[in-house]
């Protein structure tokens, strides 16, 4: 629909059953997206995470959540009741025809049904199954209600992000917005679910994959670990930069129209030489200080003044706007970064030499949006959106229908019976 | 015959990539997290390094444990995130080096590196020059704006990619300046992706015989996990720089307009709420509580004695909640002050309530019974380190548990192994290469088990 590449995508071929809300919508996006044939199977009347917001035009509705529409790109979507022996009926003679159901339901919900792994895999010995629950499929946690918020908590994300006590002495730990637990434990549900179709590839055999979006999100807080396994220190947490068991300088820092810009660390790469760069640079503002002075030409006395430069970098960047700060910096080969909003990165020419700006139509509304595309350009099989996200039960004719070939009479009787 | 000696490859479920070969340009965070999660489904990742240009890793002094000799191969950051590779060192600047890299790639399957754009061009390994030796080779790179559109050649690091993508300015509270991610979030996210494209070009091989590069940003993953902020901007306009946003814990800040922050549903009570102190000044003694319904709310109000302020009927709705909500998280925090963190998350989710603590690097280790039921730290033991707890896998693979493949290499260290066993270089050869600096450099002082080797040869 709106891919105007001739390549098929990477995982042309796989056919995937969906059965997801927020946890693992998007490790189903990112498959539908390389190209795998991605069925969400929605309860009648559509799931619930269309009725998360926002809305299109603020106008709440499960067929214009925007965040629905971004989590589903590139899906078809069928409705099926798996309570009523119909629609299970219907959903084992969909499974036969899959390579992968991922499934995010309370651990032990499909097997009662009589749709476990075992069951399915029976007619269908290659068969792969993911479930993403909270906690995995065992342990004292395992029935535990959670949400991205509780999530980050126990994960360690908010353990290690917030602010100086310096800034705001009483700030809690934050919970970094936007849903990460549940892209997390998305992208770990991916390497897995890869891993056991190379497996696939070479011996014929499915398997069944137990992912816990608790030690997906406990595996990324990068250092903290580590630091506490090698010195038994908590990192304190410390605003726009590493949280650490030492104290260090700021690197983030206001521009003069309103911006921030994060320098990663004020210390990184400043070495003699790159000292003269910057003060030279800085001087031509007639900004540098005292950057210049001969003593910075001394490894040993660039190493103590950590601070002294990030008060100088201070000072400078609140006299610039922040992309001249931030481009400047960039073309002298530090990696410095805007802190940028939507405002910012709407448009930016880098993203659109890189197609990154795609156009999906919406041929229901009669109109077309702007979503983010792809992360990675693979040259033989593109990574691309083909389509927007499913109306509720767009696909049950084409589905159940031409593809399964259950007679029309039938599949009037399952509508008014409420299983489709 | 493979590196590690064993004679042909063989695919276990919990290790699929058995009889893969990687070879790992790649240093820091991202680029080794990619890598050393391909080793731990069973690939051979063979990693590539040179004394004088060291992985900055290899130098982190913050987490070299006390009593350990400081040095490359005891640092604990370094040791997990390259658990399970082999080590080579060797110099690609070195024409003799830059042959034995060709060699190497002609027999492997994935070329992975994370350089700034076009460095590996530069040295004559970019990806056209590598199809010669090997047609089919699976060639991921990993620079933080790619390899293609007019900045390809800015650098970043992970908080400057995070701030790039719009992820920082999610992450904060209200009129103040961002908090953003207290590690490097798009180290971690980059390596995923890094990961997750490599096994995905390694599915399009399987399939069609046919290789490719990728091509892949950093600092674009990250926007991709803003797409609901994203389609609000594209489609609804909505302004990023606006009253009560991003919303702090909550879903919606008190007194500003009630619309939807990327948080999920809009819910109240959603908040972190201080814990009885245990130690520390109570600098982690926090308790996340979120009500995403009506009902949920009941549950907390009874649980906690139902309080007189709490029955009263401006907080019956989410709508009243969320008006009152500074005062009715006051309340809650009043009581949850008197609570350790772990038994009050047990008592709300026994009554329905969604609670957990926030839980420190520490928590996770000493004190979560979850993690410790599933085994989440595996003992592997470490030349330096000695009995080092390695983080595994957060999937069971056929009901496996998938811990690392074994410890991280030391530098070099398996140098003569892969050049001897897997390339066929002859001991003389291998000797004459150390004398010209091609597998160490000749001003570097050589660590015992490098000369060990070296010696080993030397008898042949």
């Amino acid at each position: 629909m709106t891919s105007g590449n001739k390549l098929a995508g990477p995982l042309t071929g796989l056919r995937v059953l969906e059965l997801t809300s927020e946890h693992a919508q998007f490790c189903g996006k990112l498959m539908a997206d390389l190209g795998a044939d991605v069925i969400k199977v929605e309860p009648p009347g559509g799931q619930e995470t269309r009725n998360v917001g926002p809305f299109l035009e603020d106008e709440a509705h499960p067929e214009r959540s925007l965040y629905f529409w971004h989590y589903n790109t590139s899906k078809r979507g069928v409705t099926l009741d798996l309570n009523l022996p119909d629609g299970q009926d219907i959903f084992r003679k969909l499974s036969a025809t899959a390579g992968l159901v991922l499934e995010s339901f309370p651990a032990g919900y499909l097997s009662d049904l009589g749709l476990g792994y075992e069951s399915l895999a029976k007619d269908n010995p290659g068969l792969i199954m993911c479930s993403v629950t909270p906690f995995g499929q065992d342990g004292p946690w395992r029935d535990y209600q959670t949400s991205d918020l509780l999530h980050l908590a126990a994960g360690g994300q908010m353990a290690s992000s917030g602010y100086d006590v310096e800034d705001i002495p009483d700030a809690p730990p934050i919970a970094p917005g936007g849903g990460n637990a549940w892209h997390i434990v998305s992208h770990y549900s991916y390497i897995a679910i890869m891993g056991a179709l190379y497996h696939r590839d070479f011996t014929g055999e499915g398997q069944y994959i137990d992912v816990s979006v608790h030690e997906a999100c406990s595996l990324t807080t990068e250092g903290a670990i580590a630091i506490y396994l090698s010195t038994g220190e908590v990192v304190r947490r410390h605003t726009g930069r590493h949280a650490s068991a030492d104290m260090s300088p700021g690197i983030q820092h206001a521009t003069n129209d309103g911006g921030y810009i994060n320098t990663t660390r004020s210390g990184s790469n400043l070495t003699p030489a790159r000292i003269k760069v910057l003060g030279e640079w800085m001087d031509g503002y007639g900004l540098a200080q005292d950057l210049l002075d001969e003593k910075y030409q001394d490894p040993a006395v660039v190493e103590v003044s950590g601070q002294h430069f990030a008060d100088v970098l201070k000072n400078f960047f609140a006299n610039m706007p922040l992309v001249e700060a931030y481009e400047g910096g960039q073309e002298l080969n530090f990696p410095w970064g805007a802190i940028r909003t939507m405002e910012e990165i709407m448009g930016d020419p880098h993203l659109q030499d890189r197609d990154f700006f795609v156009p999906v139509e919406h041929p229901e509304l009669g109109r077309e949006f702007i979503y983010p595309g792809p992360a990675a350009i693979y040259n033989a099989s593109p990574w691309s959106i083909s389509r927007r996200a499913p109306l509720i039960g767009e696909h049950n004719q084409e589905i159940f229908g031409d593809e399964l070939g259950l007679p029309q009479a039938d599949l009037e009787g399952l509508k008014s019976s409420g299983v489709i | 015959m493979q590196a590690d000696g064993s004679e042909t490859p063989k695919r276990r479920k919990d290790r699929p990539l058995e009889g893969v070969r990687v070879v790992d340009f790649t240093w820091v965070r991202a680029g080794p997290w990619a890598a050393r999660w391909l080793a731990t489904l069973g690939a051979e990742v063979i990693k590539v390094e040179w004394p004088e240009n060291m992985d900055m890793l290899r130098q982190n002094r913050f987490t070299v444990p006390p009593g350990v000799e400081p040095g490359p191969n005891s640092t604990g950051q370094f040791a997990d995130t390259n658990a399970g590779k082999l080590g080579l060192s060797i110099n690609v600047r070195h024409p003799k080096g830059l042959e034995a890299i060709k060699s190497l790639v002609s027999v492997s399957d994935v070329v992975i590196e994370n350089f700034s754009s076009r460095i590996m061009t530069r040295w004559g390994l970019g990806y056209d020059e590598l199809t010669k030796l090997r047609p089919d080779v699976v060639y991921v790179s990993m620079a933080g704006f790619g390899q293609t559109g007019r900045q390809h050649y800015f650098g970043t690091m992970g908080p400057a990619a995070q701030a790039l993508s719009g992820l920082t300015h999610q992450s904060g509270l209200p009129g103040q300046q961002p908090a953003g991610w207290g590690w490097s979030y798009l180290d971690d996210t980059g390596g995923m992706y890094g990961a997750m494209c490599t096994l995905t070009a390694l599915r399009h091989r399987n399939q069609t015989g046919q290789g490719q590069h990728v091509d892949l940003s950093q600092m674009i993953t990250g926007i991709t996990l803003t797409g609901a902020a994203f389609l609000d901007k594209s489609i609804n306009s909505r302004e990023s720089r606006r009253e009560g946003y991003p919303p702090g814990n909550r879903t919606v800040w008190p007194g500003a307009p009630v619309v939807h922050n990327y948080r999920g549903p809009i819910a109240a009570p959603h908040n972190a709420f201080r814990t009885q102190q245990t130690h520390d000044g109570g600098y982690n003694d926090w308790c996340v509580i979120a009500c995403l319904s009506d009902e949920e709310w009941t549950s907390l109000v009874g649980l906690m004695g139902g309080p007189d302020w709490a029955k009263a009927s401006k907080y019956v709705t989410l709508e009243g909640r969320l008006e009152h909500q500074n005062e009715m998280d006051q309340g809650i925090e009043q009581w949850t002050k008197t609570i350790g963190k772990y038994d009050l998350a047990d008592k709300c989710q026994a009554a329905g309530v969604r609670a957990m603590p926030v839980q420190s690097s520490e928590d996770r280790i000493e004190n979560d019974p979850q993690l410790r039921h599933r085994g989440m730290f595996t003992k592997v033991n470490h030349p330096m380190l000695g009995d080092w707890k390695f983080q595994g896998a957060p999937f069971r693979l056929d009901g496996a548990k998938v811990a690392v493949k074994g410890p991280p290499p030391m530098i070099g260290e398996h140098t003569t192994k892969i050049m001897g066993d897997l390339l066929g270089v002859s001991s003389y050869e291998l000797l004459q290469g150390y004398e010209d600096g091609v597998y160490w450099p000749e001003t570097t002082p050589k660590f015992p088990y490098v000369q060990q080797a070296i010696d080993e040869e030397a008898k042949r």
